[in-house]
């Protein structure tokens, strides 16, 4: 009887503990994070949550540190000697030395991982050729012959142009630009990229969650430069071609 | 406090009466009046550059475009950044090493006193130069204070302010300049009988650093900006978006960019490394590490100025990650070397004392941000957003600022022989520690829900008016920080100027065994300089650190 439930209470142990581990990914907080709406973003959410846990345990332990010496050693009324005159420990020296050796290099391992699944190039993307210029955007696609231009706006409203994308199918992004730097950045995907005159920078992101997501520009670009923001309408890939042609573009 | 004074210093200077007034203070070439001046200059130029930052802040108080318009918006913070780097942290840091270094290394000035006075004079006019852009009919610079071509050519910016923005810049870069050469020149070869290197001060290392640094990188800005004038006059094409101009010149900037965080972050690293070891009764833990990982940060430094262009497309990124995540390893060291210091020690806490600490809590803030966003996958996110400005300013503010403030409230006696309240001095540490984390810590939130940096406004919808307006009511504490200081100078000035030789009374470096203020020629008499901390061994000669002793005692007279 007791044998029996000692191996009951051990299957409900190995089961939370499976159920932890294959929901670790949820349960664990964002830390202020937008919900990651892209394949990219996963990867990027999930590099920013460990970081902050390291740093949270590594502020915590020098702000610890710190306020123990102000505490601790805070000067009790005159004192006859002086404190021990410590000057060197170099066994202390080469630990507090080596230790964040070590975790920088796992910090960069997990960095490198994750730079590459957010650049990785996905086979067959559909194109959409992203331009920026004072102060508005202009969404081209080649395949449907389709361009979406819009005017400077607030937070994505009244004129602001919309990038129709579709949920679950691999987008290239081609950005250039027709005067200064502008920089394409939409804070729901986790990610920004450059517009640079002279050049073409591309990416590739898969929108996961069907949505409305505000666009900005990210690098200062002139005078209205807080107004030159766009709406991103990510749609199921069955409705693509409906939402596109709805977008107000232009053949 | 006795000073017992067994070496005579150089023999008196010959004796003609110094000028007085405003004719003396311009025709002077005395280290500790250029010191003070520039302190003074860079000070004034920190209060005007902080109007506009509160400025800036009334206007993200709520959104719309109210108080100021998106001309003036993008004047104020272009000239916000620029003011603060390049006219009161590097001056700031090279006027306080004007004054305190040839103390500390027991020299009677610095090796090329008039050209000492040519590089602050440089400073003043070019900063002259570079703010009279507001007097024009279309304004100051306002693309930025790294001014990113093309938006920065004549095509995009064609009013004058720009082209006085550029000159003031290549005025006080070259000021700068020559002020490093001084520095270098002075630390090798003025310092006194039994200075050996190792045996300065920290702060005149970081300074000695500091400078090789600014040798690097300043020629890199001022040439770059040259070029930018060539841009705009002579139809130069270097910056032309033809032939890839705009990535040459973030280049360009960054490779000068990075190193000036260093360059203006690095002194007062040295401040609180001398602060600390006062006001713990002990001596600095882990000298030569502490030095050695300087050296590291400054090399490192010109090795990772490509992390600033992590969007831009162009950069290796593992290799530029790398070596940014690696500069945290001897900031680290300096940390522990910090808290070495004051672990077992008998602490007290004037406001030299509370502002490194202050620095040392904020400054923690922006180094773990910081390695945060060295992380390129992190910054295709956070580039470019108001975290981004968050952990600039944690950085900035945490080591110029605080670390400025300790060195004013340290120094304080020794360059006018007052010492400066200390109630009021606590009341500034408090509210200006609170005001700072009130303004800055939000920001990271803001900047990770999405709002972008330099944005004249913001819509309602967007979600961003409650944390800009805990942001704004931070800033105005800052302001009235700065307010309390200057009472604090005010009521100093009417005190007697009665400051012993070493008022916190366990100085450790050179200048503290002199008179405060110091004689023309800085020392009457040197003591014996056999150890890093000459001053605590005349004050203290039966607690000397261990190796302090010298090898051959018995030769000492």
């Amino acid at each position: 009887m007791r044998r029996h439930r000692k191996f009951a209470r051990r299957a409900r142990v190995t089961a939370a503990a499976a159920a932890l581990v294959s929901t670790s990914a949820c349960t664990v907080p964002r830390f202020t994070f937008p919900r990651p709406r892209t394949r990219q973003a996963e990867a990027i959410l999930s590099l920013w949550q460990g970081a902050f846990i390291a740093a949270a345990v590594i502020g915590a332990l020098v702000v610890g540190l710190i306020l123990w010496c102000v505490v601790r050693y805070r000067a009790k009324g005159p004192q006859a000697l002086l404190p021990k005159q410590t000057e060197y420990v170099i066994p202390l020296e080469i630990v507090y030395t080596a230790v964040p050796v070590l975790i920088i290099a796992v910090l960069f391992g997990f960095t490198y991982a994750a730079q590459r699944a957010v650049e990785r190039r996905a086979p067959a993307p559909l194109l959409v050729e992203v331009k920026g210029s004072q102060w508005q955007w202009q969404f081209h696609y080649p395949a449907a012959n389709i361009s979406v231009i819009g005017g400077p706006s607030t937070a994505g409203r009244d004129s602001a142009p919309t990038l129709v994308l579709p949920v679950g199918k691999p987008v290239r992004i081609a950005l250039t630009s027709a005067d200064v730097i502008h920089s394409f950045w939409v804070p729901d995907f986790l990610f920004k990229k450059d517009n640079i005159p002279g050049r073409t920078n591309e990416f590739d992101l898969t929108v996961t969650e069907a949505g409305d997501y505000i666009g900005r520009c990210a690098e200062f670009c002139g005078l209205e430069h807080d107004r030159m923001t766009f709406r991103v309408h990510a749609v199921p890939a069955a409705d693509f071609d409906g939402a596109l042609a709805a977008a107000g573009g232009v053949k | 406090m006795t000073a017992t004074a067994t070496v005579p210093a150089a023999p008196a200077a010959p004796s003609h009466q110094p000028l007085r007034g405003l004719t003396g203070l311009i025709t002077t070439t005395d280290h500790k009046v250029i010191g003070k001046a520039y302190c003074l200059t860079g000070f004034g130029y920190f209060m005007l550059s902080g109007l506009f930052a509160l400025l800036i802040r009334a206007q993200l108080a709520g959104p719309g475009v109210k108080l100021l318009s998106r001309e003036q918006y993008d004047q104020l913070f272009t000239m916000h950044g620029s003011i603060m780097m390049y006219l009161f942290a590097t001056p700031f840091a090279f006027g306080l090493a004007n004054f305190v270094v040839p103390l500390q290394i027991g020299a009677p000035d610095m090796s090329f006193p008039r050209l000492n006075a040519l590089s602050f004079w440089l400073f003043f006019f070019g900063g002259l130069v570079m703010i009279s852009g507001f007097l024009t009919p279309d304004g100051a610079a306002d693309f930025g204070w790294f001014s990113y071509a093309p938006l920065s050519t004549e095509i995009y910016a064609p009013h004058v302010g720009v082209d006085l923005w550029i000159v003031g810049i290549i005025l006080t870069g070259l000021g700068t300049t020559l002020g490093a050469i001084n520095l270098v020149t002075t630390i090798f070869t003025l310092r006194a009988p039994g200075m050996t290197m190792f045996r300065m001060p920290i702060f005149t290392w970081n300074m000695l650093v500091v400078s090789v640094l600014t040798l690097l990188a300043f020629p890199v800005l001022t040439v770059a900006m040259l070029m930018l004038l060539v841009d705009r006059h002579l139809g130069g094409f270097v910056f032309s978006p033809a032939n890839n101009g705009p990535i040459l010149w973030e280049h360009l900037f960054w490779f000068f960019g990075h190193p000036e965080v260093y360059i203006v972050a690095l002194p007062f690293f040295g401040v609180v490394s001398d602060i600390l070891p006062v006001f713990s009764k002990k001596p600095v833990f882990g000298y030569k590490g502490l030095v050695f990982a300087t050296f590291a940060i400054a090399a490192y430094s010109l090795t990772v100025w490509a992390h600033h262009m992590y969007t831009t497309g162009v950069v290796v990124l593992p290799y530029f990650a790398g070596l940014s995540f690696v500069i945290a390893v001897p900031t680290g060291v300096k940390f522990f070397n910090w808290i070495g210091t004051m672990w077992g020690g008998s602490l007290t806490f004037p406001p030299p004392m509370l502002f490194s600490i202050g620095f040392l809590l904020t400054f923690l803030g922006g180094g773990l941000t910081g390695v945060m966003l060295a992380a390129a996958p992190i910054d295709f996110h956070l580039a470019k957003s108001y975290f981004l400005v968050a952990h600039f300013h944690y950085t900035m503010f945490g080591s110029i600022v605080f670390g400025a403030f300790a060195a004013i409230y340290y120094w304080w006696p020794k360059m006018t022989g007052r010492m400066l309240g200390e109630r009021l001095g606590k009341a500034h540490f408090w509210v200006t520690f609170i005001g700072f984390h009130t303004t800055f810590f939000v920001q990271h939130i803001l900047g990770i829900r999405g709002m972008p940096r330099r944005v004249a406004s913001y819509a309602p919808t967007d979600g961003f008016t409650f944390l800009n307006r805990v942001s704004t009511v931070g800033s105005f504490l800052l302001g009235i920080s700065t307010v309390i200081f200057l009472v604090n100078v005010a009521l100093t000035a009417r005190r007697p100027a009665d400051a012993a030789n070493d008022p916190w009374e366990y100085g450790q470096t050179l200048e503290w065994v002199t008179t405060s203020p110091p004689p023309r020629q800085n020392f009457t008499a040197l003591p014996r300089i056999r150890s890093n901390r000459p001053a605590w061994d005349v004050n203290y000669p039966d607690n000397p650190g261990l190796g302090h002793t010298p090898r051959r005692a018995s030769r000492a007279p």
